[in-house]
């Protein structure tokens, strides 16, 4: 990545998107639309004072949703180019019309420029090399998995960032129901911080004691100079506060990091409703996120339930055979049917065990969903901007006997913008389209030929 | 004919394909939409079929 941003030969165009393609192989003209960053990006230095200060919260894309950033952000810390970008419809100078200023009030080298505008960039190019990689699949459509309804079962992706030691729980297995039970805690506790400090200075101001005034209240009695009504209705909703967040921190008590995991293959892949194909890289996936678990925490047991372990390709094999062995990682062939929750919101996962010919439910901590590679969003638009034609599935079309060949000449595709496949495959279909290339745009061709 | 490459996407095959046309000395421009490169891969902790770190 770093490479990419240092490379004299490569101009990084970031935060940016084609507009228009014109031309033909060999000479195609292409216009660009560089995005406002509002932040000028010779003068950033990527210090982040401005997102420590920046008041406007937003939900992080880059976290999958479980953490939150700032209005003015940076993609992901070690993100190139290392520069921050203003979210403008969330920010409250650009998007929401308030007076703010406070990113370009802290900002030391002067980079916060609210007036920066979209820019247009023509290039002319000889060959395009579409890697526009994929999209996760949205399990929410399946009702059975109930993705949408419980919250400790999650995708993939988002329990790859529970994971990182870099995400949101610092690589802490804390489940979903939990985190938000903590969020929920954590607003009762200010607004019981407010309410109180309002009780106490009225408590203090007339001499009377709450229960007084409640009693006052009750018994529909005044008294000289004081709000009966007004103060009666914050303490009581303080104590109403009170019971729910002692019930709260009942209940946080019996909680505890997730360490029964369960996996669920194939969802919304190899599945008629949704997609035919087989997302390739999922089965490993599993078995990895499955290990990283183990390593964490070694009281981690896992089932990973498939129609069939796909393990092809190099050392595959052997590492499921040594997540079983040493990772505490059960393989179970069955398709789970439903997901249901209990009260402590452990999802329970009801699966027909083949080997026992019988219909099983079992309780997890946490469940994961090994949802599918889909095509990115904008590929249909991408596809028609560029000409060149799409699978029944949705993936780049390309030849069969010329596999990184997209349907029009000089146009190449790799990676899983092509179709679902994992990350050796795709260093490699880059190289070789990067190969194929190079050889149409070669300055020199055909010179040192032999007269036969 | 140009000697430019356009690379659209700056995930794990969008940078090897730039790299690899930069070290051999062709002029690559890399387009990416969001505002930095990475793609998914930034995204994961680690990879199989070794559990090397994916940044």
């Amino acid at each position: 990545m770093l490479d990419v941003g240092r490379h004299p030969k490569i101009n990084l165009l970031a935060y940016s998107e084609v507009e228009e393609v014109s031309g033909e192989v060999g000479a195609f003209q292409i216009r660009v639309k560089q995005k406002a960053r509002y932040v000028n990006a010779d003068l950033c230095t990527g210090c982040g004072s401005c997102a420590e200060k920046c008041p406007s919260i937003v939900v992080d894309a880059y976290n999958v949703g479980l953490g939150n950033r700032k209005a003015i952000f940076k993609y992901f810390p070690q993100g190139i180019p290392s520069v921050y970008t203003i979210d403008a419809p969330q920010c409250r100078q650009l998007g929401q019309g308030k007076k703010c200023g406070v990113c370009a009030k802290v900002c030391q080298a002067n980079a916060i420029d609210y007036e920066q505008k979209e820019r247009t960039l023509d290039l002319e190019v000889g060959a395009i090399i579409l890697a526009t990689g994929y999209e996760v699949f949205d399990p929410s459509v399946i009702p059975e998995y109930a993705y949408d309804r419980i919250a400790n079962v999650v995708t993939a992706l988002e329990f790859e960032r529970l994971l990182s030691a870099s995400g949101p729980t610092a690589g802490h297995l804390d489940r979903p129901s939990e985190i938000a039970m903590e969020k929920e805690i954590e607003a009762l506790e200010k607004e019981h911080k407010k309410l109180d400090r309002q009780v106490k200075q009225l408590e203090e101001k007339h001499g009377k004691t709450s229960s007084e005034v409640l009693d006052a209240a009750k018994g529909g009695t005044s008294i000289e100079g004081v709000d009966v009504a007004g103060w009666a209705s914050s303490a009581e909703k303080l104590h109403g506060i009170e019971a729910v967040l002692s019930e709260l921190h009942r209940k946080k008590a019996t909680t505890h990091a997730a360490k029964k995991l369960a996996f669920i293959q194939c969802v919304g892949s190899r599945d008629f409703r949704f997609n035919r194909f087989c997302s390739s890289y999922c089965c490993m996936h599993s078995v990895k996120e499955a290990m990283i678990a183990y390593e964490h925490d070694n009281d981690v047991s896992t089932s990973i339930f498939c129609m069939d372990l796909r393990a092809v390709g190099r050392g595959f094999e052997e590492y499921k055979l040594r997540g079983g062995k040493q990772a505490n990682i059960r393989y179970v062939r069955g398709r789970v049917a439903e997901i249901t929750e209990d009260e402590a919101k452990n999802p329970i996962v009801w699966y027909e065990s083949t080997a026992n010919r019988q219909v099983v439910h079992e309780v997890f901590d946490m469940v994961v969903l090994a949802t599918a590679c889909v095509p990115s969003h904008g590929t249909k638009k991408l596809a028609d901007l560029f000409g060149v034609e799409l699978e029944r599935n949705g993936f780049f079309k390309t030849h069969p006997l010329a596999p990184l060949n997209t349907s029009r000449p000089g146009i190449f595709v790799c990676g899983c913008a092509q179709g679902p496949m994992d990350i050796p495959e795709s260093v490699a279909q880059a190289s070789s389209a990067a190969a194929r290339a190079a050889e149409l745009v070669a300055p020199a061709r055909h010179l040192a030929v032999a007269a036969k | 004919m140009i000697n430019d490459v356009l690379v659209i996407g700056g995930g794990i095959a969008g940078i090897q394909a730039a790299l690899d046309l930069a070290e051999m000395g062709v002029q690559v421009h890399m387009v990416e939409k969001l505002p930095s490169i990475g793609g998914k891969m930034a995204q994961l902790d680690k990879t199989f079929p070794t559990n090397d770190c994916a940044i």
